[in-house]
């Protein structure tokens, strides 16, 4: 069902969102745009590229306390983590709401992550699709697209005198004002990311685990976490119990495994000691543990960690020499 | 009921001369301001910038920094590097937003019980108009 | 640039590969974006052709030399950077007969950041005073640039009369955006604990959580644990993904080192760095 929605209804129908939920939405701040929480829908920015963050922190939050444990003076009380209200997440691309569908296989699958399954159902994702695509885009590539619906309750698409509303799932009904026409014209050609080969990365990939590559490209790498903690679709973490006074509390944080000691166990061995092993980890995690666990690639081709790695490892690059590689030394 | 703000002092005192001056303060009965927590540290220069900077974080309103005049350091050169420590940390951490008159560092040896007691009485007071950390 | 730069590094980067004096060059290579520079480890000759010098070339290679500390290596050095190798020598972290540094005379660097190069060059060059590497084996070299003299610490100045409440507020807020990558930590020449003060647990500092509180902790400590070290390369601010104004942290501290104790970190290795040292006489603000 497509509908259609002048910019100004489109400003009313947030702030009546807005009453009652929250809404989570790319603001600028200094030279950034990133998402978070709103206080008036002004605040909301519409022109942007994309986030520095993706929005993966609202269903996996830098830090969140999983609980607490009160002393209550020598009578211990749990205090379990709450979610005070309903969510929607405003004007997210594409690519990041298929990360945030990615994420799920992990953290849905039986037993499941309760809060993190608590979020996802009482928040609602309204899309905007992407007018223009970045030169560090590739998600075309990487099964998704700049207008790709299918990980958004309702889709936005700019045109002249405001949005096109594609509705797609009943919960993104429900969100809908009274009002909206019926939008009868078609879609605007979508922009067109550049397209990289990615066939054979995964044959590849499979054969490369010894080869001399890993070490050579993790020379300049930092071993920072900024291409874990910019990702959609990375989640890796770390959960530590802190107290104080008798009160207790176990906090999970962003953790990546580039950063030395990711694998550091007790007695003080390192499973991955190298450089080139924390760097390939990664890349492996990606491009091979994780579609043969969960059948899809954990890249989204968002190309946020193109763009803010510091010293330019680039997946796209990556995936192409992998290929290369194999493709040499079958021949 | 409208609570009096009474600033929370930490006191990192040397044990060789300041603690000692402090004690001396307190078994010649001189009272001075309730207002200071002593934690006793081998000397001046055991004082890291982490111990100061978490004091100020967990509510902290001033923290003194005591040890030996210089040149009569227990360990010889301890406190010469406090006082460059210090200089700079107090410079630093008014540049952050921690007013440099919160972060105090006085020479008081183990006979200056007087000085001690006058330290912390004239520390307390400045706090005291300063206001509380969390709003400076 | 001077195509005249490149060819003289790479000629002599081929002369050492060629002969085995080195293990591996570490220089600049064109980033992906085709646009500016990324740093590229050269092990054999035909590698060298990669070898590019610009004006995009505004990383700061030494650190690198702390993870190759077993091999020879060689190394691209600009006069900043020469300040670094000065640091790692100072404080015993690299030996001088492991390096060979093949210094370059720069006129400067812009800013950088994936496919964006900037028009105007660095704030720091701006103000640089080096014509050339402090310490060097070889020196790529072409036509003197006269050097600017602008004022080094307007900036500093400037927060410096804001009330103090205002910094707090100012500060806060930065500081409110830091995500704990550790990217200016990693990236820092300076900073090469096997253990870093944020990863102890014993005591436990800071913990795992990424908030105003801790993160104030890291950027404060950090800075401080560098001063009298900080060689002014601005690596920090440059890696950091959410824009933190670390140059103001960093400088700051640059500049009260100065005044306080005439010092300044890489220009002379031997020198004992200002908190190795003491002077009884000295006045710094705690008189009786």
């Amino acid at each position: 069902m497509k509908l259609f929605t002048s910019k100004d209804d489109l400003i009313r129908w947030l702030n009546s969102l807005l009453r009652e939920r929250i809404i989570v939405a790319p603001v600028r701040v200094q030279e950034l745009t990133v998402f978070q929480p709103i206080s008036k829908v002004e605040e909301i920015a519409f022109d942007f590229g994309n986030t520095t963050l993706s929005p993966k922190g609202w269903f996996l939050p830098p830090t969140e306390t999983l609980f607490s444990v009160q002393n209550n003076d020598g009578q211990p009380k749990l205090v379990p983590a709450v979610i005070e209200k309903d969510a929607v997440i405003f004007g997210l691309h594409p690519c990041d709401a298929r990360g945030i569908a990615l994420m799920d296989s992990p953290f849905l699958q039986e037993p499941g992550d309760a809060l993190y399954r608590e979020r996802r159902a009482r928040t609602a994702l309204i899309g905007l699709a992407c007018h223009q695509a970045q030169p560090e885009c590739f998600c075309t590539s990487m099964g998704s697209a700049p207008n790709d619906p299918s990980h958004v309750d309702i889709l936005l698409t700019e045109v002249e005198a405001g949005y096109i509303v594609q509705v797609v799932t009943e919960k993104g009904e429900r969100l809908l004002p009274k009002g909206f026409v019926e939008y009868k014209g078609a879609l605007p050609t979508p922009p067109e990311p550049q397209a990289i080969p990615i066939k054979e990365v995964i044959p590849a990939i499979r054969e490369l685990f010894n080869n001399p590559y890993w070490e050579r490209l993790a020379d300049r790498c930092l071993h920072c976490n900024i291409c874990a903690y910019v990702c959609p679709t990375c989640y890796c973490f770390d959960v530590r119990d802190y107290s104080d006074r008798g009160n207790l509390e176990r906090v999970r944080s962003w953790d990546s495994c580039q950063s030395s000691g990711f694998t550091r166990i007790a007695g003080g061995y390192d499973l991955r000691p190298t450089k080139g092993a924390r760097l390939r980890q990664r890349f492996y995690h990606k491009l091979l543990y994780f579609p043969e666990q969960f059948q899809d690639v954990a890249c989204v081709g968002c190309g946020r960690c193109i763009k803010a790695c510091p010293v330019n490892i680039d997946i796209r690059e990556v995936m192409s020499d992998l290929q290369q590689l194999e493709a040499k030394s079958e021949s | 009921m409208k609570l009096e703000y009474q600033p929370k002092i930490v006191g990192f005192l040397c044990n060789w001369c300041s603690y000692a001056g402090a004690d001396m303060a307190g078994t010649s009965r001189m009272s001075y301001a309730p207002n200071i927590r002593i934690i006793r540290v081998p000397c001046s220069g055991r004082v890291d910038p982490l111990l100061v900077l978490k004091c100020f974080q967990r509510g902290t309103d001033g923290v003194l920094v005591s040890g030996c005049h210089p040149g009569d350091c227990h360990y010889n050169e301890g406190n010469y590097h406090a006082r460059r420590r210090f200089a700079l940390l107090r410079d630093f951490l008014d540049y952050l937003g921690i007013a440099r008159e919160r972060l105090r560092v006085e020479w008081v040896s183990a006979s200056e019980g007087q000085k001690f007691a006058e330290t912390v009485a004239s520390f307390t007071a400045e706090l005291a108009e300063l206001g509380p950390r969390s709003e400076s | 640039m001077d195509s005249e730069l490149i060819h003289q590094i790479g000629n002599q980067a081929r002369d050492l590969l060629e002969s085995g004096t080195v293990k591996g060059v570490i220089g600049y290579e064109r980033a992906s974006d085709g646009l500016t520079a990324r740093p590229f480890f050269a092990y054999e000759p035909a590698a060298v052709e990669r070898l590019i010098f610009d004006e995009t070339c505004s990383y700061n290679l030494v650190k690198y030399l702390l993870d190759k500390k077993d091999e020879k290596m060689a190394v691209v050095v600009k006069p900043c950077d020469s300040r670094t190798i000065n640091l790692l020598l100072n404080e015993e972290q690299i030996k001088r007969d492991m390096v060979f540094i093949i210094g370059v005379t720069c006129p400067g660097v812009v800013e950088t950041s994936w496919n964006h190069k900037g028009q105007t060059l660095q704030a720091r060059c701006q103000t640089c005073q080096l014509s050339k590497p402090l310490v060097y084996d070889f020196l790529a070299e072409h036509e003197p640039v006269e050097r600017l003299e602008g004022e080094l610490y307007l900036d500093i100045q400037e927060m410096e009369t804001r009330p103090v409440t205002v910094r707090r507020a100012f500060w806060l807020e930065q500081f409110e955006r830091c995500i704990r990558c550790y990217a200016c930590r990693q990236v820092c020449p300076g900073c090469y604990c096997p253990e870093c003060f944020a990863e102890q647990l014993d005591p436990l500092w800071m913990g795992i959580r990424i908030a105003p509180k801790e993160n104030e902790l890291w950027q404060t400590i950090r800075t401080f644990h560098l001063a009298g070290r900080c060689v002014g390369c601005n690596e920090c601010e440059r890696v950091c993904p959410v824009d933190i104004p670390l140059s103001l942290l960093n400088r700051k501290l640059e500049k009260e080192v100065k005044e306080l104790f005439a010092f300044q970190a890489g220009l002379n290795p031997e020198e004992l760095p200002p908190f190795a040292t003491f002077k009884k006489e000295e006045k710094l603000g705690f008189e009786e």
